[in-house]
């Protein structure tokens, strides 16, 4: 697999895959509608629904950056817009926590992005696309997370044993 | 600490066992290791001789309200009094299941930080005690003096909170922060600007974390003594699907110390235990001040001092700082 990788980053030079977690009800009906108004945006990104932006577990932004993806996207309804009332407040104030985490840690906060986008907005959810994945781009591969032969998806040996 | 006292404690707890009240009492008994107490679980009034009072008592005893479901009786010190608090709030353990008993903590002796301070090994140490502001440790025959800060827990050197903040019954004596807090930050935050590595730059700080997780073995020990840990199966343990690898390399381990931290977000007291029992010196205060500092700077938010206070990702403001959304 790693191989494979190597070869295919030779041949077509190195992309960065974002995935993005979009809220039901309004990222992922914007992302829609992006798509019917026929406006382009990059094809990095990997486009996962979820019910609500508040179903984002801070685990599923760890899991997802340990299995190899360089950068993360998380959207959902504007404040007082969301379709469960709160949803959108309750993990706003997770994320915050966590990406301030992830900036002690050493993560740059641009890997992990945030944003509210709403059903009618299929403009700035190509913007925010674009903006993310230029902002991936610059920092390089997510190389951070694989340390180690216990990556899944087949990571290197340690830089330095341990 | 004096007989008397130790005396006026048994008596007390028997007391409540005879009157029902309680059917555990926590405390300390001597330990089998020099400086060192072990837990004393009492069942009965008889078990209440073993207690142990003198010394070295930096076991937040909160830990066991997490299995004995039952009406407790329990030393506590003032940071340990937060832990109690923060239990209740989640729902784990009742007020009036406990009878919870103040005990005056003159600082914990961190004996990693005084075998550094001399210089030497844990077990050449042959006595500690405390005189005034010093710390006076004896080794192979030689008395050597530190300063409190070399010689106590880090967290002791920043109490905020040395009188418990909920208590049945408080043991005589004083009740105030071991070190007087100096300069108006150590009062405030709880470790704001002690730690160097914030203002360095990402690559660094990459490189520090990974220096140190990658020597985690994934003994589980700071969640398994975490008082705020009460998941009856923890998420690591899970396997469908399998959210982190139970293999320690140093991708995994960062995943495990990131989501234990954000699922103690709000309960966690920063009482320290992480830390102190990890065989491995990981500084995992770091991490949790670091996030208690964040809770407090966005939403006023202090674990375990306060009941009303709802926790903080259950709980949700208009205005909440919003800057690092697109």
């Amino acid at each position: 697999m790693e191989e494979r990788r190597e070869a295919e980053i030779k041949e077509k030079g190195w992309e960065p895959k974002i995935l993005a977690f979009l809220c039901r009800w309004c990222s992922y009906a914007g992302a829609d509608l992006t798509g019917s108004s026929r406006i382009s945006y990059p094809a990095n990104v990997r486009i996962l629904r979820v019910p609500c932006s508040g179903r984002v577990n801070s685990l599923f932004i760890l899991k997802a950056l340990r299995s190899g993806m360089d950068g993360i996207l998380v959207s959902g309804c504007h404040p007082g817009d969301c379709h469960y009332t709160a949803g959108n407040y309750n993990a706003r104030r997770k994320f915050a926590i966590l990406s301030r985490l992830l900036e002690y840690v050493g993560i740059d906060p641009r890997r992990v992005q945030f944003s509210w986008v709403s059903a009618s907005e299929g403009e700035k959810f190509a913007k925010v696309v674009r903006e993310v994945v230029a902002d991936v781009k610059a920092l390089g591969p997510n190389e951070m997370f694989r340390l180690d032969p216990g990556n899944q998806n087949g990571g290197k040996p340690a830089a330095s044993p341990p | 600490m004096p007989e008397t006292i130790k005396d006026e404690l048994i008596a007390l707890a028997a007391k409540l066992f005879r009157e029902g009240k309680i059917s555990h009492f926590l405390g300390y008994q001597k330990g089998t290791l020099k400086f060192q107490t072990t837990p004393l679980i009492a069942l009965n009034p008889e078990d209440l001789q073993h207690l142990w009072l003198e010394d070295f008592f930096f076991f937040n005893l909160a830990f066991y309200l997490k299995e004995i479901k039952n009406k407790v009786g329990l030393l506590v010190k003032g940071c340990d009094s937060r832990s109690l608090l923060s239990l209740i709030k989640e729902g784990q353990v009742k007020r009036e299941d406990l009878y919870v008993v103040g005990i005056p903590c003159p600082g914990q002796i961190d004996l990693r930080k005084v075998a550094e301070a001399i210089a030497g090994e844990r077990e050449e140490i042959e006595e500690i005690w405390r005189q005034g502001n010093e710390v006076h440790v004896r080794v192979n025959d030689q008395e050597k003096r530190l300063p409190k800060a070399l010689a106590l827990l880090d967290k002791c050197l920043h109490c905020r909170y040395p009188k418990p903040l909920i208590s049945d019954f408080l043991l005589p004596g004083e009740y105030a922060p071991p070190v007087p807090p100096a300069t108006p930050e150590t009062t405030q935050g709880l470790s704001r600007g002690r730690d160097e590595l914030r203002p360095k730059p990402l690559p660094e700080k990459w490189a520090f974390w990974v220096d140190q997780f990658q020597h985690c073995l994934r003994c589980y020990a700071c969640r398994n003594v975490c008082p705020a840990c009460f998941c009856p199966r923890c998420i690591v343990e899970e396997n469908m699907p399998q959210w982190v690898s139970p293999l320690p390399t140093a991708g995994d381990n960062f995943v495990f110390h990131l989501m234990r931290l954000m699922h103690v977000a709000g309960t966690c007291v920063s009482c320290g235990e992480c830390q102190r029992v990890c065989p491995m010196e990981i500084p995992l205060m770091r991490l949790h001040d670091k996030m208690a500092e964040d809770l407090e700077e966005l939403y006023n938010f202090v674990a375990g001092i306060d009941l009303d206070q709802p926790l903080p990702f259950r709980t949700f403001r208009q205005e909440d700082a919003d800057d690092f959304i697109k």
